[in-house]
This record gives structure tokens, C-alpha cells and sequence, in this order.
């Protein structure tokens, strides 16, 4: 609204001038007295048994203080959700840069040496890289046997469909049905049905900086942690269990992250790093390189996806089938849920009757998946939004035009049978349509297509933030959650000082460690503008009752006639106590704190997001050139402009290195894109011109009426680019990354059928 | 092992020094400067960016024993005490920065750049500061923080 004066405003990161002198602490900065280096030995097979190390010599290397292998440690297998991953490999190694074994050392450099000096003697087992191969019978087994890994059931915030855990498919980690509505009925009645088969191979977040874990064991037992991890809370619970502590026993100290992009909501290297701490008797950092973080980090999921659609003589869609095949790669452990989210979008923002989406997620020899900035989605909308222009073009309309008639609007149920409030759909199709001059003309060899995706904003599970007064009359929020660079602090600053009516340097942020701080879930799924930001605006209201009981002592009134408002309390025959005062005459009863937790009620609303790329592809070379991207967003309330449009630019970036220059090349099981010189993150140079639309309302579950917008700009570009590579030169795509070669092969054989049509 | 004199952020520092010793190491580790940050150890990121007599130099592939009796500036040696360089405050007010791991990289280039070139076009800017990676910002913002020095907007 015009009359907020921190909320709405481009408000700079509060944690900005520790970034920009280089004084902030990162874990790697971390520095503790008598520290060693951990370093690990990794399998250089994919699949194999593990038939005898021999460590003597490493450990007789000077200045080497402990050395330890699978089998030296208790059998605890560590995840997120499935615990199906040993702390370092015990009997079989099951892909191409598994821990097998961990030095600790004075030196990075002496712990390398003595790596050097182990001898692993591998048997090599057969192997498959492949999840549709790896599905069939004669395929060779990732895991023998999988009864033994437990998990939690499966939480409530997850959306649920026929879930299947570890089902009788060979290799396959879930298999998950979301249905609504007879697909049977709905393919009968189409007039036209289509099917196509796409496929992405997996991409690695590219956070510049490498998981890092530095583990301090307390004389008492006590663990002091630091780690690169997004959801301190959870890594601590996990961590206590994976090691054999209660809770309590293990703190998580606090660093900002290099970058997080959902791929680091993972334990990584840490329980190895206790191991050798407790070994050794020492403090010990690990620092992944960055190509082990290539070679055996989590990247996101291949998928292998086939859609088949039915649509009526008017071009409406009657049915969906979906069959997702994404790639978990040698472990479940790096998930949060059993499944990869991304498949509840395979109907799209389309009002479908009849949908059918079955998501399997089918172990390989391969680097364990992980989470990465919208799980699953990515993919999927590539399949999706392909597979519609493929309609589109083969049904001779206007893609954008074949999209608006399938649209959901207010009072459609989605494709899953969600009742959304608020539709904006086709209002922000329409958008990124006028911005991009969708109907302008094109030179020859310049194309535009689209895509289009709806996510909610996110919740799972509770946040809690503590407010507090200080004696000298300013205010501290401390959240627990971790700062993935996102400017979520800086929001939570806002919220405080519009509600109390301050000016923003009277509120600082803390980030409490888990000792310190209230429990919360942490960063991730978009989550924390929502729900840290609802769990302050519970702390506000708790500290202002509790601050307007004591003023109103000071004040000689009632409690319940008193107000507090921009600094000061007010009371109903005119009294006036400003803040200042008040802390001066209460400094025996200050800092006052009071705690917020928020549990999620259910969201109502998705958020749209339409984009439009617009390419020029050489005809000679395929080289493909993005110009221009058009990003619209469906937002609630913008609490912060200048944070909320970074979000927006960084997520169109990753997608465009998704679409481009990103491949995670795995070559016979291994991964061989092992640097960033080979795997090619967007540089300054390879920014398009971008243009932003964004759709306000106020209609989002966060403060003030937000949404959110952490994983959306990132998800429907490399459809989009594809679409308008079919669109400027007739070659369509069925995989990522769109590249030069491909394209060029394409409009070979294109002109190979046009010379054969024209010749017969 | 050799003693190493060198000028870091106007202070003489001399060192012992192992003749393989990175300087990427020296710094963070040897002299504690950890404003310099390691990325991807092959000289692509662009994240462990520091200035040797001047010029841009990427730490994670020099070594310490290259850089004797050089001065060097890093991260740390930009701000005058509480008083912080225009870049600093450009990145600050115009975004040019999320996660910040890439920043102190970004900034000791983006001054490379101004020192040599101080109203460079927009094109230069993008062509210069393409040897700095950033995973977080899209670089749009970036380019606007130097943009806005460039163009006398951010106050000395």
C-alpha cells in the first residue's frame, strides 16, 4: 500500500556490508585451533566389491592423525527420507566417486598424500546407468536387498497420490500415482490424441561454493557443527541419529551459505567429518573440491518422460497420461520425500478433466540425485509445454492462442482436482505476451515460444522467530532459519519495522544457532517469506502485549486502553509514552522476548508464471542466440522489490544454463563434466534481454499478502527457448541442452525431407 | 621453504613459504584473510579474484613465491575502516550481490576495470566481468552496481 514505509520498499540486504568487505564467515572460512584437513578416498567404479583396503602406509604417513574405512564405523545408514546410504562404503561401492575412504591430516596436502597411499582392492560387478534399463529384469541390482532402509512415513505437507515405496520393479525407489477424474473416458471421447517422449539429462546447482563441515567435539562429548546446510534444524536431528546422540548433544553454529538451490539439504561430508574429529581427537574441516561436488554431490534428476494427451474437435484438452522415469542414481538419500515432487505438474496450469500421472524413481549406478531449485519441475514443464506446442503446431493454432483456450480460469479445478482461489492464468499468459510483442514480426531465423507453470507458494512444516525489545529501545528478531543468500532476513527487518512503525535501523536479524534459536524447518520450497515471515508477525503481536502490559504500569492505565503505534504508547485520554522513555524507566526489566510459531494452514493460491523467449538460430551452424526472455509473474504483494527481482534474474539464468550450456555428462557410470570449465555455468555474456511483467494482487499467504517467488523464473525457460527454436526454424528438441549440434542436425534433416517431398 | 616479502593491502608482510604454496592458501590460510574465496580451483570462476600490482589475478592458480615483492589488494584492504568503496556501496544499494560468496571476486574485478577504465560502456562492463561467475544474481544487477559507479551515481 502507498502508506508502507518498509514494506514494498527495495530494502538493501541487512546482511549486505559483511558480504561486501568480505567479512562475512563462511564454513570454510571457519578456522579452530589444532584443526585437520579430512580428505576422502573415492571408488573409481561404479559398481564393485570391496575386497580389501589397506591403509597402513597412509597411516604411517607423518602428520596423518586418523584414517578410517566403511567398516571401522557402526553399520548407520544416513538420509533425508530413505536411509540408504552408508557413512562411507562398507563391502560394495555402488557408483563413481563414493566415499570409501577418510584421512585426517595436518594439511589438505598431507591428507592428498597419504590418499595416495591407500590400496583398495576392487572386484568389478556389472552395472546399469540407464533407469528404463535399469527397470528390467535381467538388470543388475543397485541394492540387493532394500527392506532394511528405514524411513518416516511420509509427511503431510507432501502431496499425495498411490504411493509405492520400493515396489516390485527391479531398481525402483517409488512409484507414485496421482490420478482425478477416468483418463479411460477422457482418451475415448478425443478426437486427436498425441503422445510424445522427452528426455533431460541431470544438472548440478552450481553454488560457487563446495560443501564444506567443520566438526568440533566438546571435551564433554558435546559436537559444536558447522555445516553448509540450508535447514539447521533438520540437519541436526539427522546428524544426532547418524551418529548416535541425542539432540542436545549437537549444535549447529551458524554461516551464511555460497548459494544453496536446493542442494544442500543434505548431511554431504559432516557425519565423516565427526568420525574423523572423534578419531583423531582434533577439530576437522572438509572442504569438497569442486569436482567432487560435480562428481558426487546431488544434482538434479534425469527424467524420461512420455505424455499422451486427448483433445475434442475445439482443441480442449479431455485426458492426460504421464509416465515419468526420473533417475534417482545410486541413492534415495539425498530427498527429502520418497518421490520427486516435479510430477504433480505434469498436467500443467490446464484444466484437464482426466488425468493420470504415474512418477517412478529407479536407483542406477549412477551419483545420487538431489533436490535442485523446483524438484522435478524443470523437467517435467519441459516435457509439458513441448508436448503442447507440438499440439499447438500439429492442430495449426497459435500456440499462445491453444494455451488460453486450455487455461485455467477462476473456478476451474486443476489438473489434480486443487480448488485455487484467485486464478491468474491467462491474465499473466497475456502479460508476458504484450511485453514480449508476441503478434510483432520476426526477421527470418528469429522464433518466440512460450511456457507456462503454477506453483504454490511453499510451507512444510512450522517456523518460529523470537522478538525481542533491547535496553536501549531497539529490536532483535532472531530466526533460526540459514541464510541462503535469498534476502530472506532483510524481509523479516521489513515485517518487523512496519508493524512496529520504526524505522528500519532500529531492527537488527540475528540468526540464532540451534541452540539459541526457536525450532524451524529452514530454507527451502519458498517457503520463508510465508512462514518465518507469518511466525514474526506472531512474535510482533506477543512483544507488543507484552510491552504494552509494562508501559501500561509506567503509564498509571489500564493495559487494554493502551496502544503502541510508530514508537509510541498511547493511551486513551492522551497519554504519551515514547519507546526511549519507556526502555530507560524498564532497563531492570529489559530485553522482554516473546516467541512466534506458525503452523501452516492450508494455501489457497498458486502463482503463475508465463515466459516467452525469443531466439535468432544461424541456419548454418544451429548456433541458437537468446535475445530476449519475457518472465510474468502472478504475484501477491511485492514485500521487497529489489530482493524479489534477483530472485526472478538468477532463477532465468540457471534456466537458461538448463536450456544451453549445462549438462552433467556421466559417461560409462561416471560423471566426466568434472570442472567449471567443462560444465558451463552462464556467464555475464550470455544474458539476454530481460524484461519483467509482474501480475499484482493481493491474494498470497505471507505477510501482507505475498506469494512467492524463490523457484519459479528457473522452471519454464528451457521450454520456452525449445519452443522457439521450433518456432524460428521448424526443429524441435526432445532433450536438453538445446545446442548448436543438435539444431544443426535437426535442419539437416529437414532439408533432406524437403529435397526428397520436392524430388518425388 | 623461502621468506617471501610482499604488500598486502598496503601492510609489508614477509612469510616462509613453501615453493608450491598457492596464494590462494597464503592469504586465507597463512594470513587469515578468508574475504578471498575458492570456488572452482581452476581459474574459471573467477571467486578467489585479487590484484597484483593492478592487475586481476586469480589465486587459486598462482603461486605465493610469483607474487613476491608485489602489492597486493584483496577484499579486505577496499574499505577505509567504516568507510566503504563506492563499488561496496553500489553492490550494496543496487543488489549486486545474494549469497555473496562470488562478491569479494566480483568487486576486486569490477575495480580492476575502474582503475584502468573508469567510464567504461555497458558492453565493456558485461566483457570484462565475464570471467566472474555468479550463480545467485543473473548478473543484471551486477553490471547495474558498476554501471552506477561508472556513471558518477554512487559518491567517493
Amino acid at each position: 500500500m502507498a502508506d508502507w514505509r518498509s514494506v514494498g520498499q527495495p530494502v538493501a540486504h541487512v546482511e549486505g556490508p559483511d558480504k561486501v568487505t568480505g567479512r562475512a564467515r563462511y564454513t570454510a572460512d571457519i578456522s579452530l585451533p589444532g584443526m585437520l584437513s579430512g580428505r576422502c578416498l573415492r571408488s573409481p567404479f561404479p559398481h564393485a566389491r570391496i575386497r580389501s583396503i589397506d591403509v597402513s602406509q597412509a597411516a604411517a604417513l607423518p602428520g596423518v592423525h586418523a584414517v578410517i574405512t566403511g567398516t571401522d564405523l557402526p553399520d548407520r545408514r544416513l538420509g533425508r527420507f530413505f536411509l540408504d546410504m552408508p557413512v562411507l562404503a562398507r563391502d560394495v561401492v555402488r557408483f563413481v566417486g563414493e566415499k570409501v575412504v577418510a584421512v585426517a591430516a595436518e594439511s589438505a596436502d598431507i591428507a592428498e598424500e597419504a590418499l595416495t597411499l591407500i590400496e583398495v582392492e576392487y572386484e568389478e560387478l556389472p552395472a546399469v546407468f540407464d533407469a528404463l534399463e535399469a527397470m528390467r529384469d535381467d538388470a543388475p541390482r543397485v541394492h540387493a536387498d532394500t527392506s532394511g532402509y528405514a524411513h518416516p512415513p511420509i509427511p503431510d505437507f507432501a502431496h499425495r497420490g498411490d504411493d509405492r515405496l520400493f515396489p516390485a520393479i527391479p531398481n525402483v525407489v517409488s512409484q507414485v500415482r496421482y490420478s482425478h477424474g477416468d483418463t479411460e473416458a477422457g482418451f475415448a471421447r478425443a478426437a486427436r490424441i498425441f503422445e510424445h517422449t522427452f528426455s533431460v539429462p541431470p544438472v548440478h546447482q552450481g553454488y560457487l561454493e563446495p560443501h564444506a563441515s567443520v566438526v568440533h567435539i566438546e571435551p564433554d562429548g558435546k559436537v559444536q557443527l558447522w555445516l553448509s546446510n540450508k535447514t539447521p534444524f533438520i540437519a541436526r536431528a539427522q546428524f544426532a541419529a547418524g551418529i548416535g546422540l541425542a539432540e542436545d548433544r549437537v549444535c549447529v553454529n551458524t554461516a551464511p551459505l555460497g548459494g544453496d538451490f536446493g542442494g544442500k539439504g543434505s548431511l554431504m561430508d559432516s557425519v565423516v567429518c565427526y568420525h574423523l574429529a572423534a578419531r583423531s581427537g582434533r577439530p576437522v574441516k572438509m572442504v569438497m573440491s569442486y569436482t567432487e561436488e560435480l562428481m558426487a554431490g546431488n544434482p538434479r534428476h534425469a527424467a524420461t518422460m512420455t505424455l499422451k494427451t486427448g483433445l475434442d474437435a475445439e482443441g480442449r484438452i479431455t485426458a492426460r497420461h504421464a509416465r515419468l522415469v526420473f533417475s534417482c542414481g545410486a541413492y534415495a538419500a539425498f530427498t527429502p520425500l520418497h518421490t520427486v515432487h516435479g510430477g504433480v505438474h505434469a498436467g500443467g496450469p490446464y484444466r484437464i478433466p482426466h488425468v493420470d500421472i504415474e512418477v517412478l524413481r529407479t536407483y542406477t549406478h549412477t551419483v545420487p540425485a538431489g533436490h535442485m531449485r523446483a524438484p522435478g519441475a524443470p523437467q517435467v514443464v519441459f516435457a509439458v509445454e513441448s508436448h503442447m506446442d507440438c499440439i499447438a503446431h500439429e492442430l495449426g493454432l497459435d500456440p499462445l492462442e491453444f494455451r488460453l483456450r486450455n487455461a485455467l480460469q477462476e473456478g476451474d479445478r486443476a489438473p489434480l482436482g486443487e480448488e485455487w482461489r484467485t486464478i491468474r492464468c491467462k491474465e499473466t499468459l497475456r502479460a508476458a505476451a504484450d511485453t514480449a510483442g508476441w503478434e510483432s514480426d520476426k526477421a527470418p531465423g528469429v522464433g518466440r515460444g512460450i511456457g507456462l507453470y503454477d506453483r504454490e507458494p511453499g510451507a512444510f512444516g512450522p517456523s518460529s522467530a523470537t522478538l525481542t525489545l533491547n535496553p536501549d529501545a531497539s529490536l532483535s528478531l532472531m530466526t533460526g532459519a540459514a541464510d541462503t543468500g535469498t534476502g530472506s532476513f532483510t524481509v523479516l527487518q521489513q515485517i518487523v519495522a512496519e508493524e512496529f512503525q520504526l524505522p528500519l535501523e532500529r531492527v537488527q536479524v540475528v540468526q540464532g544457532d540451534t541452540d539459541t534459536a526457536a525450532w524451524e524447518v529452514g530454507a527451502g520450497g519458498s517457503r520463508l517469506t510465508h512462514m518465518a515471515g507469518r511466525a514474526t508477525l506472531l512474535a510482533v503481536r506477543a512483544l507488543k502485549d507484552a510491552l504494552i502490559d509494562l508501559a501500561a504500569r509506567q503509564m498509571g492505565c489500564v493495559a487494554d486502553t493502551v496502544q503502541l503505534q510508530a514508537g509510541q504508547f498511547l493511551g486513551q485520554d492522551g497519554q504519551r509514552l515514547d519507546l526511549h522513555t519507556f526502555a530507560a524507566q524498564a532497563q531492570d526489566q529489559l530485553p522482554v522476548s516473546r516467541l512466534g510459531s506458525y503452523v501452516p494452514d492450508p494455501v489457497e493460491v498458486t502463482s503463475f508464471c508465463a515466459q516467452i523467449a525469443e531466439v535468432e538460430v544461424d541456419p548454418q551452424t544451429g548456433q541458437v542466440s537468446l535475445r530476449k526472455l519475457t518472465s510474468a509473474h502472478d504475484v501477491g504483494t511485492v514485500l521487497n522489490p529489489l530482493t524479489h527481482q534477483g530472485q526472478i534474474e538468477g532463477g532465468v539464468a540457471q534456466g537458461l544454463g538448463q536450456a544451453l550450456t549445462e549438462h552433467l555428462l556421466i559417461q560409462d557410470g561416471a560423471v566426466s563434466s568434472l570442472n567449471l570449465g567443462d560444465y558451463k555455468l552462464p556467464t555475464s555474456m550470455d544474458m539476454p534481454e530481460l524484461k519483467t511483467a509482474l501480475v499484482e494482487s493481493r491474494s498470497g499467504p505471507a505477510p501482507y499478502a505475498g506469494k512467492a517467488v524463490g523457484e519459479h523464473s528457473n522452471v519454464a525457460v528451457p521450454a520456452a527457448i525449445a519452443n522457439a527454436v521450433f518456432d524460428a526454424v521448424g526443429v524441435r528438441l526432445n532433450d536438453l541442452p538445446v545446442t548448436a549440434e543438435k539444431v544443426y542436425r535437426g535442419l539437416q534433416r529437414r532439408a533432406a525431407r524437403t529435397d526428397r517431398d520436392t524430388a518425388s | 621453504m623461502k621468506t617471501l616479502h610482499l604488500w598486502v593491502n598496503g601492510e609489508s608482510v614477509s612469510r616462509e613459504v613453501a615453493d608450491n604454496r598457492l596464494l590462494i592458501d597464503f592469504l586465507r590460510d597463512d594470513l587469515g584473510l578468508t574475504g578471498t574465496k575458492e570456488g572452482c580451483s581452476v581459474g574459471v570462476c573467477g571467486a578467489c579474484t585479487v590484484l597484483v600490482d593492478g592487475q586481476p589475478v586469480s589465486a587459486c592458480l598462482s603461486l605465493a613465491v610469483s607474487v613476491a615483492d608485489c602489492r597486493l589488494v584483496t577484499i579486505e584492504g577496499l574499505a577505509e575502516g567504516e568507510r566503504l568503496h563506492p563499488l561496496q556501496r553500489a553492490f550494496l544499494e543496487y543488489g549486486g550481490f545474494q549469497c555473496g560468496i562470488c562478491t569479494s571476486g566480483q568487486i576486486m574485478a569490477a575495480k580492476a576495470l575502474l582503475d584502468t577504465n573508469p567510464h567504461p560502456s555497458v558492453e565493456e562492463i558485461r566483457s570484462w566481468m565475464m570471467g566472474n561467475l555468479c550463480r545467485c544474481t543473473g548478473y543484471y544487477k551486477i553490471i547495474e552496481s558498476i554501471q552506477a559507479v561508472a556513471e558518477g551515481k554512487v559518491s567517493a
